[in-house]
């Protein structure tokens, strides 16, 4: 008997060990498409088909987070259960979206940590902590939301504005470039994109008066390829005076004419962020992004003219990043209702009911907007998703009231369609607010709201989940949530939507009906966007749950993965 | 000639006339802690404890005393003494000192009305769980009385080397600045 426990506990160690080489080899044996980590650009182009993987933060370069697996459906869903758990070094923030390349799941952590994992079991492959500079300045937490992948590399932006490259079997950084000075305001959040051996990534800085951008690297050296700055060296547009909506935003424009001639274009500190990735259109070789707020945020007086292009929906030249089209919605912001949910390619119906080739935007101001995606003209607006009272009031110094509140309606999260449907799904905050307007000049790197956006606290504060037909502008369905939403959405072949809530849940939804069909309490805000994949025959989805700094959501440090129960 | 550009090279490197051209750190960081404290803990409850402070927090506000964008009688004379190198110097120097602890506690329904004025002011979207990074100051475990008089300074224009945190004050009561600096300096 003492022997045989004996022999037993020997054993044990070499048992372990066995077990962990065994799942690398059956990573290995679970390749599709070459060696172990590699990723093509043709399994990049056509990610929008692939089942087992998850190759891009938006599901394909359409970013429509529709995945096409329908192991786990709407008959049953009610049997997902987590199947592993991991636990990250770093308790805080998450806004990571799981990538999956043939059984690897990369995930990123505040503060730049990034981890390799064994995507059927959760077991780490490796770590990565960046070598963070002294200095940050970022906007709205430390987050960051995920890597991209190509070749043998991962590529992820940091919160010191750097663009690191680091080697997908180890690690290891293979390069490191300064993509600009964090000291003036920029940072990086945004997970990149990754297209024809560039690696494009704009910039956060939107409320410290940078000058926004989208840059091209090249993957394997880490050199700039091209630069798109998102505030034009002409700014003023055309002196609009209403909305994409055809609303009055009140403006003296006047008032901003004389300004203009005092003060000169304001271009070289007029913000302009890109929070999010660009769609990539292969077939035009255009990407089509969207421009985020005018800095300073809430006070016009320093910036006259429309602010192009701020607040837009741009589309530029993949190869060489020259203007094609845009479409601003809120010429001349003072709320910050900006653009910052990345845009989606899909067919849509054009004004005629002929099938054309859509861009969709879910805004800040609580309608998903539908473009052509030839000149980037609107088609349509939805429905508001959430109440507007009082568009467009001016912001006074004492505070004036105005919904949607400067989070939205939609704020980043990323909208997921079913294509079969002709549904987008969008997650919305109702978070009323008072506007201030404080004028200060430029400080140079520091924080630049002119103002403030405060929330007013008797008033009561929720969420939704809506359903639009972006054929007719028409809400299909809505889900009230009992906080503002703010994280992401996958759309499944299944007939299921997922999403969380800062209170831990993670539902899943009908997305015909918007019934929910299930529910899983993580312990922690669930403020990320999910994804999914399929291993060894095996469908999974993935969030992770680490809450939210911006909306005070409490933090956690989990990844879960999920599956159906046998 | 050659000889004048570089004896002018020289000056210019050398910084601004008013830096202290026999600078000695320890005599500098000597004269900090004078106020700030010998062990970390300052000799007044309005002083903030300097250990363990953002490098690049402590470094701009070096700076913005030295340009008056930060007004202070003791510190703003003080610090214009400093070329930047000098300033980064004291300011790497007490952000590699441990944070020391202080006794602080906060009161009975201090943490609802704080979190209400956390969710308001949207305090956490940069300030994040109060451990401050780079030029985002440590607010966890400061001195109550330092951050009482920091945001009411803020409120009432009195510090105005970070403008919108002027806006959002202005929003907040007393009593939740109160109740702030409480539950921030026990967290």
């Amino acid at each position: 008997m003492k022997l045989k426990f004996l022999k037993a506990l020997l054993a044990l160690p070499l048992v372990l060990v066995a077990g962990s080489a065994w799942a690398q080899e059956e990573v290995g044996g679970g390749t599709l498409y070459g060696d172990l980590s590699y990723v093509t650009q043709d399994m990049l182009s056509r990610a929008a088909g692939d089942g087992n993987n998850f190759l891009h933060t938006n599901g394909n370069y359409q970013q429509t987070r529709y995945y096409p697996s329908r192991q786990i459906n709407t008959d049953n869903v009610g049997k997902l259960r987590p199947a592993w758990i991991f636990q990250t070094e770093i308790v805080d923030t998450m806004e990571t979206t799981p990538i999956v390349v043939n059984g690897v799941m990369y995930v990123t952590t505040a503060f730049n940590h990034v981890y390799a994992l064994d995507a059927r079991t959760g077991a780490q492959i490796w770590h990565h902590k960046h070598d963070m500079g002294p200095i940050t300045t970022y906007c709205c937490g430390p987050n960051n939301r995920g890597v991209a992948v190509t070749g043998d590399k991962v590529f992820m932006g940091t919160l010191d504005a750097k663009l690191v490259a680091l080697d997908a079997k180890t690690g290891k950084q293979v390069w490191e470039t300064e993509i600009a000075d964090p000291e003036l305001g920029y940072s990086e959040t945004m997970a990149p994109t990754v297209v024809n051996d560039m690696v494009l990534i704009g910039t956060n800085g939107g409320e410290y008066g940078i000058r926004g951008f989208v840059k091209a690297f090249d993957t394997e050296t880490g050199e700039l390829k091209w630069t798109f700055h998102t505030t034009a060296e002409d700014s003023t547009g055309v002196w609009a005076t209403h909305d994409a909506t055809g609303r009055d935003m009140l403006r003296d424009i006047e008032a901003e004419k004389a300004a203009l001639a005092e003060q000169g274009d304001p271009y070289e500190t007029l913000g302009g962020g890109v929070w999010q990735n660009p769609a990539v259109d292969l077939e035009t070789n255009r990407v089509y992004f969207v421009v985020g707020n005018p800095s300073p945020d809430l006070d016009g007086a320093l910036r006259p003219g429309d602010n192009l292009y701020t607040d837009s929906l741009v589309a530029v030249d993949l190869n060489t990043g020259e203007y094609v089209c845009h479409f601003q919605y809120i010429a001349h912001d003072v709320w910050d209702l900006d653009a910052v949910s990345p845009p989606i390619i899909t067919t849509v119906k054009d004004a005629d009911g002929n099938d054309v080739k859509g861009v969709l935007h879910g805004g800040k101001t609580g309608h998903v907007y539908v473009h052509k995606a030839d000149d980037c003209s609107l088609i349509r607006f939805s429905e508001a998703m959430v109440p507007q009272e009082n568009m467009w009031t001016l912001p006074t110094a004492d505070g004036a009231r105005m919904l949607p509140g400067a989070n939205g309606g939609v704020e980043w999260s990323p909208m997921a369609i079913d294509p079969t449907q002709r549904l987008s799904y969008a997650i919305n905050l109702h978070q009323p607010m008072t506007y201030t307007v404080s004028s200060t000049p430029y400080p140079e790197g520091k924080l630049w709201l002119g103002g403030s956006f405060d929330v007013i606290p008797d008033e009561e504060q929720w969420g939704n989940v809506t359903a639009v037909d972006y054929d007719t502008g028409k809400i299909r369905w809505k889900v009230r949530t009992a906080e503002p939403m703010i994280g992401g959405v996958l759309a499944t072949a299944g007939g299921l939507v997922f999403t969380g809530e800062g209170n831990g849940l993670f539902k899943a939804y009908d997305s015909t009906s918007g019934a929910e069909l299930w529910r899983f309490q993580a312990g922690a805000g669930v403020n990320a966007p999910p994804s999914s994949y399929t291993v060894d025959g095996t469908q999974y989805i993935v969030v992770a749950a680490g809450g939210n700094a911006q909306l005070n959501y409490k933090r956690g440090n989990n990844i879960i993965a999920f599956a159906l129960a046998d | 000639m050659k000889r004048y550009a570089l004896a002018l090279a020289a000056l210019i490197a050398a910084g601004p006339a008013s830096a202290q051209d026999d600078f000695n750190l320890e005599d500098a960081v000597a004269v900090c802690s004078g106020c700030h404290g010998e062990d970390g803990l300052p000799v007044d409850e309005e002083y903030p404890i300097l250990w363990g402070q953002q490098f690049f927090y402590i470094y701009t506000q070096l700076k913005d005393y030295a340009a008056g964008r930060r007004e202070n009688e003791i510190m703003s004379p003080i610090a214009s003494e400093f070329s930047r190198d000098q300033m980064k110097a004291v300011a790497q120097y007490f952000a590699d000192k441990p944070w020391p602890a202080i006794d602080a506690h906060a009161e009975e329904g201090d943490s609802q009305i704080a979190e209400r004025g956390i969710t308001g002011g949207q305090c956490s979207a940069c300030h994040g769980k109060w451990q401050g990074d780079s030029r985002i100051p440590r607010l966890a475990g400061q001195q109550p009385g330092y951050l009482r008089k920091a945001m009411l300074d803020f409120k009432n224009d009195v510090r105005k080397n970070a403008p919108d945190k002027s806006s959002t004050m202005k929003q907040l009561s007393e009593e939740t600045i109160d109740a702030l600096a409480r539950y921030l300096a026990a967290f």
